[in-house]
């Protein structure tokens, strides 16, 4: 159930270079001055079916997981406080051990749409209760802990893939997000941006979108059999893309979005060097805003 | 071995193209810092001259009609099968790779100044892109990733494969691979991917691209 909210102004958002792209949301409401604390979603009854067969970890498990630097020190002068007033972690902010973090505060994709047709959960289904690394005495993916507030980033946790924004160089290259019940294939997730649908894998949407510098978001673990969308189709920003599920090709995962965002980046390697390629960016602080902005009572199309 | 192969693969695209320039797009995007700082701003001096030295180049167009006359017959016949009117509104140079099975079934999706080619492998999904859409990173996010090989070849894991991406013609190009199984072979190392890279050499200008270029329509 998504929680309603007083329909206030909208909050200017001071824009980086002023390149007016195509806006998911143009008449979403200011956020309220105080927090916003939404109450917690019900979670649904716990299923033997839910079980994850690979322990969530969606990685082999003969890949191991990487070490765990110390997470990287943080800026001496604490960030703004964000627009995103609903109780959320910090971005970049992992648990010890749990993987490496970053800096970045980057809102890459200021007009995001909330991609879920409800609300959310971002957290880690790894280290979650039900996790292949979650805590001891806590083996249901459907714990209320996992379908609760605060929201907490996981693009760098502990993965062996690339994700050269954190500090150790790997990690897990997007965010989880849990929809609104633990119940798979109920919870629609709906397009972030206007785009093209350009490949459907076996587990994967991958949706581009129109407006510069053309994100490339992809979608996880949807139920790939009663998908709304099929290659070539161009959606709007909200339209429905397919039901969050915990489809991972052979053995399920636990029921949650995987969401990715891409794009052509420019900058410094750590040794200083330019380089440009296609790689991941941090969609925490974009989909915190774009939640809060769902909260507040804007819709995306 | 891994350096053995980088090598290949980039001697076979200096051999095929020559050595581009190095040169990237900075895009005004819809990104803010939390602070409400451009990203633009907080770019390092170094990134910036390298951002500043492609809004002044913009695509190599010379470079590129060079390597579409090396391509000879191969860009019309590769390129046959992809939606023409796809083709025509790219106004960068579509790479291909010199494989006819791989593009028969191709299908392209342009943007302009950014396009994407799925094809389909058995058991796997191919991406071929290209972009002179290009974000700068502010300079307190410095990217740990390998990248010295030439053209800025980088190869990174996915969570279903290997993504490769390198500079040529001013245009930022990726090629990747996406596999059903997670253990296969293409997927698990970048073997296939920098094969891939290393044969995506053919150049196909659409009717923008043409005009962009200089050789009408």
């Amino acid at each position: 159930m998504s929680p309603s909210l007083p329909l206030t102004p909208r909050l200017a958002l001071i824009l980086a270079a002023g390149l007016a792209l195509t806006a998911c949301d143009p008449k979403t409401p200011k956020p309220a001055d105080t927090p916003a604390k939404p109450p917690s979603a019900e979670p649904g009854p716990p299923k033997a079916e839910d079980a994850p067969v690979d322990g969530g970890a969606e990685q082999e498990a003969s890949e191991p997981l990487p070490p765990s630097p110390t997470p990287p020190v943080q800026p001496d002068t604490p960030p703004p406080p964000s627009p995103a007033t609903f109780d959320h972690g910090p971005a970049g902010a992992l648990p010890t051990g749990q993987g490496s973090g970053y800096l970045d505060r980057t809102v890459w994709s200021a007009n995001l749409c909330w991609p879920l047709k409800e609300a959310g959960f971002a957290n880690s289904q790894v280290y979650g209760p039900g996790g292949g690394m979650g805590p001891a005495g806590k083996p249901s993916q459907c714990d209320s802990s996992n379908y609760s507030l605060p929201w907490r980033d996981n693009f760098c946790e502990a993965r062996s893939r690339s994700n050269p924004l954190c500090g150790s160089g790997t990690g897990h290259q997007g965010q989880d997000i849990r929809p609104a019940t633990c119940k798979k294939n109920e919870h629609w997730a709906v397009a972030a941006e206007a785009g093209t649908i350009t490949d459907i894998g076996t587990y994967t949407v991958t949706l581009v979108a129109k407006a510069a510098p053309h994100f490339t978001y992809r979608y996880l673990h949807m139920q790939m059999s009663t998908l709304a969308v099929k290659e070539g189709d161009k959606v709007v920003a909200g339209q429905n893309l397919g039901k969050a599920s915990n489809d991972f090709g052979g053995a399920p995962t636990t029921i949650h979005l995987h969401f990715e965002m891409r794009a052509g980046v420019a900058g410094l390697t750590t040794d200083g060097r330019p380089v440009a390629l296609q790689t991941f960016l941090p969609p925490y602080l974009s989909l915190a805003e774009a939640y809060q902005r769902k909260l507040n009572g804007g819709t995306c199309s | 071995m891994r350096n053995g192969r980088w090598i290949l693969a980039a001697a076979v695209m200096v051999a095929t193209t020559g050595l581009a320039a190095v040169i990237v797009t900075g895009v005004t995007a819809q990104v803010r810092t939390e602070d409400g700082a451009s990203a633009l701003t907080a770019v390092r001096a170094p990134t910036a001259a390298f951002v500043r030295q492609r809004a002044q180049g913009r695509v190599d167009w010379q470079g590129a009609v060079g390597g579409l006359r090396q391509s000879g017959g191969a860009s019309d016949t590769l390129a046959g099968n992809l939606d023409r009117a796809e083709v025509d509104a790219t106004r960068v140079p579509i790479l291909l790779p010199n494989d006819a099975k791989l593009a028969a079934g191709a299908r392209i999706y342009s943007f302009g100044d950014y396009y994407t080619i799925t094809a389909d492998a058995p058991g796997a999904g191919i991406s071929l892109s290209g972009t002179t859409a290009v974000v700068p990173l502010p300079s307190s996010t410095p990217l740990k990733i390998e990248a010295t090989a030439p053209e800025y070849l980088t190869v990174q894991r996915t969570v279903d494969g290997q993504l490769a991406s390198f500079i040529r013609y001013g245009v930022l190009y990726s090629v990747e691979i996406r596999c059903d199984a997670p253990g296969d072979l293409r997927c698990t190392d970048d073997n296939y991917v920098l094969g891939l890279v290393g044969k995506t050499t053919t150049v196909v200008l659409g009717a923008a691209a043409r005009a962009e270029a200089g050789l009408g329509g």
